[in-house]
């Protein structure tokens, strides 16, 4: 679909490179603005990569035909829309250059067509609501494939209304759309599928490299977190009930639930941040609510907080205990080998 | 020959050919691409059933080609890829627009077929146009002009090292298709079921060489910047080379050559 300097006239070629450098100006600049220079060598390399890739053919059982990955969405996937909008905008100017596939003037159209759809139109609309920051198989097959098609039939219906309008071709719209857009389809699902193959190979083996994956892995140190918040209010309500219990006087104890209740449905970004807040809470809270009665809620307070040091200590030392054996384990494996 | 190595073949036919010493190498980069876009306007700048006013355009080419001591085998290979796509948007032309134009030695020619060809010849011009460009011209030395240019940096910086490492990922994807085809004989292409794992493992590799690439570049002082090379002054020559091609092009544009020479034959 990279389409050739004869097909268009200079109005359009010149309208599309005004329209993709435009693109590419603002992607530079957000590029910019969240760069780290590790990324630089990185887009380099996966510019050759994609390159690379579209080179490997693999064959679609049962047609007798072949396909190859699509260029623009995995590398959004991989890279944020901003930085493989400008990879992929380096790849077609190569190979332009290089192999004189698609013409250099028709590089605007091109661009627009390949990168532009992917980047900013398919991937943060499609792609990224149906992942919606819930990376799995399934999600990263449904929408890898739904975007690549997507990406590919605007990209198709793009190269046809630049080519009518300028006006090289006899081919009326209908026809034209009816030859362009099955075809596009079925590129799409082979280019599609191997995207969604490749992506979740690397969910399977370093899920790090994806796009937004970050903020998942902020909410996986937060089930964590949360496992361990959990565990510690176990820890409050056992200690504190036990005690409170013996103290025959609730109203902690209705206290701790809630707050656990508070903390056991957090699940949004901020999630790690209310967790901790509401830890705070606990810990900063409990004194006052403690110490500040008559002299026998007073009393039932100090028991519920020497349940509360008590359970803290054992889960220490029980820490402790879990950090030793596995260091010593370390160090046998170390001594053997 | 696989697609992988073939590709390998084409780049480092280029570089070779980008690295010598004709005349046309000389020339300031800035002049030939200049020239070159100049050159892709005025030819797709001409209407739809354009035949012979096109046709003197090939002198450019031809000549350059000459000077530049380009092989024409490039072309041929630039050719198999640029024409199919132009070759079947412009088949629909002979077919839908059968009104004739005019008579050639009693054959009827269509408008149809004339437009089919003009989309043709447009092609190998524009094909042929970047080829000269390309060819005399190191990559790094038109990186610098898209810098002067004010093309972002990030990009043009991006594009180098995707030329750079472009030769080299290619190899290591050529190496691993080559130790698949060992393992499954007789078979075409990648099987659908191992594109994950293959595709995926090439990934990896690439990523983890971006790794030590970065670390590299840090260690030799690396700081977001990256560093083109110098071309030389500007020089008479150049921009005579620049406006003297320019105002040809443009004269052929408006003056049609081939109608000229056929007439003043025709007298």
């Amino acid at each position: 679909m990279h389409m050739a300097d004869a097909l268009i006239t200079p109005a359009v070629g010149g309208v599309m490179l005004a329209v993709s450098a435009g693109a590419i100006g603002y992607s530079a600049k957000k590029v910019k603005e969240e760069l780290d220079d590790r990324k630089v060598p990185l887009m380099g390399v996966m510019g050759a990569f994609v390159f690379a890739g579209q080179m490997i053919n693999f064959t679609i059982p049962a047609t007798g035909s072949s396909g190859h990955i699509g260029g623009g969405i995995l590398l959004a996937a991989l890279l944020g829309p901003h930085a493989a909008f400008l990879v992929i905008s380096a790849v077609l100017l190569i190979q332009a250059l290089f192999f004189a596939d698609g013409g250099l003037l028709a590089l605007g159209c091109n661009i627009f067509n390949m990168g532009f759809f992917a980047c900013y139109v398919v991937y943060p609309l499609i792609y990224k609501a149906i992942i919606n920051k819930n990376f799995s198989a399934k999600r990263i097959t449904a929408a890898s494939v739904s975007s690549v098609v997507i990406g590919l039939q605007l990209g198709a219906f793009a190269v046809v209304l630049e080519t009518l309008i300028s006006g090289i071709t006899e081919l009326p719209f209908g026809s034209f759309v009816l030859l362009m857009q099955p075809i596009h389809l079925a590129i799409g699902l082979g280019e599609g599928i191997a995207t969604a193959a490749v992506l979740s190979f690397v969910l399977k083996s370093n899920p790090m490299l994806l796009d937004g994956y970050q903020a998942q892995e902020v909410t996986v140190k937060m089930q964590s977190r949360k496992v361990v918040v959990i565990l510690l209010a176990a820890a409050v309500i056992i200690g504190g009930f036990v005690s409170l219990f013996a103290s025959g006087n609730p109203d902690g104890l209705e206290w701790s639930m809630e707050g656990v209740a508070g903390t056991a449905e957090l699940e949004s970004d901020s999630a790690a941040h209310n967790a901790a807040a509401s830890l705070q809470q606990i810990f900063s809270f409990l004194p006052d609510y403690g110490f500040k009665g008559g002299s026998e809620e007073n009393a039932a307070a100090g028991t519920s907080v020497s349940g509360i040091v008590g359970g803290g200590i054992t889960l220490g030392l029980a820490g402790l205990t879990g950090y030793l054996i596995t260091k010593t384990k370390k160090k046998k494996v170390k001594c053997q080998s | 020959m696989s697609k992988l190595a073939e590709s390998l073949n084409k780049i480092q036919t280029l570089e070779e050919l980008s690295d010598g010493i004709t005349v046309l190498h000389r020339i300031h980069p800035m002049a030939k691409m200049i020239t070159t876009i100049f050159f892709l306007v005025v030819v797709i700048s001409f209407d739809r059933y354009q035949i012979s006013g096109l046709v003197p355009f090939f002198i450019y080419p031809i000549l350059m080609m000459a000077i530049g001591e380009i092989p024409y085998k490039s072309v041929l290979s630039r050719l198999v890829i640029a024409l199919p796509f132009s070759f079947f948007a412009g088949l629909s032309n002979p077919i839908l627009d059968r009104q004739t134009a005019f008579l050639l030695a009693g054959l009827p020619i269509s408008w149809g077929l004339l437009s089919f060809f003009s989309i043709l010849l447009k092609t190998v011009l524009t094909v042929m146009a970047v080829l000269i460009m390309v060819a005399t011209t190191p990559m790094d030395q038109l990186a610098r002009q898209l810098v002067r240019l004010r093309i972002p940096k990030v990009f043009v910086m991006q594009l180098m090292l995707t030329v750079r490492y472009l030769t080299i990922i290619i190899a290591e994807a050529s190496s691993m298709m080559n130790a698949y085809h060992l393992r499954s004989v007789k078979q075409k292409g990648i099987d659908l079921n191992h594109v994950g794992t293959f595709m995926g493992q090439l990934l990896l590799r690439s990523y983890s060489r971006a790794e030590r690439v970065y670390l590299a570049m840090k260690c030799r002082g690396f700081n977001g910047e990256y560093h083109f090379a110098q071309a030389h002054a500007v020089r008479k020559s150049d921009i005579l080379y620049c406006i003297g091609l320019c105002t040809g092009f443009f004269i052929f544009r408006w003056c049609n050559l081939s109608m000229i020479i056929g007439r003043l034959l025709g007298q």
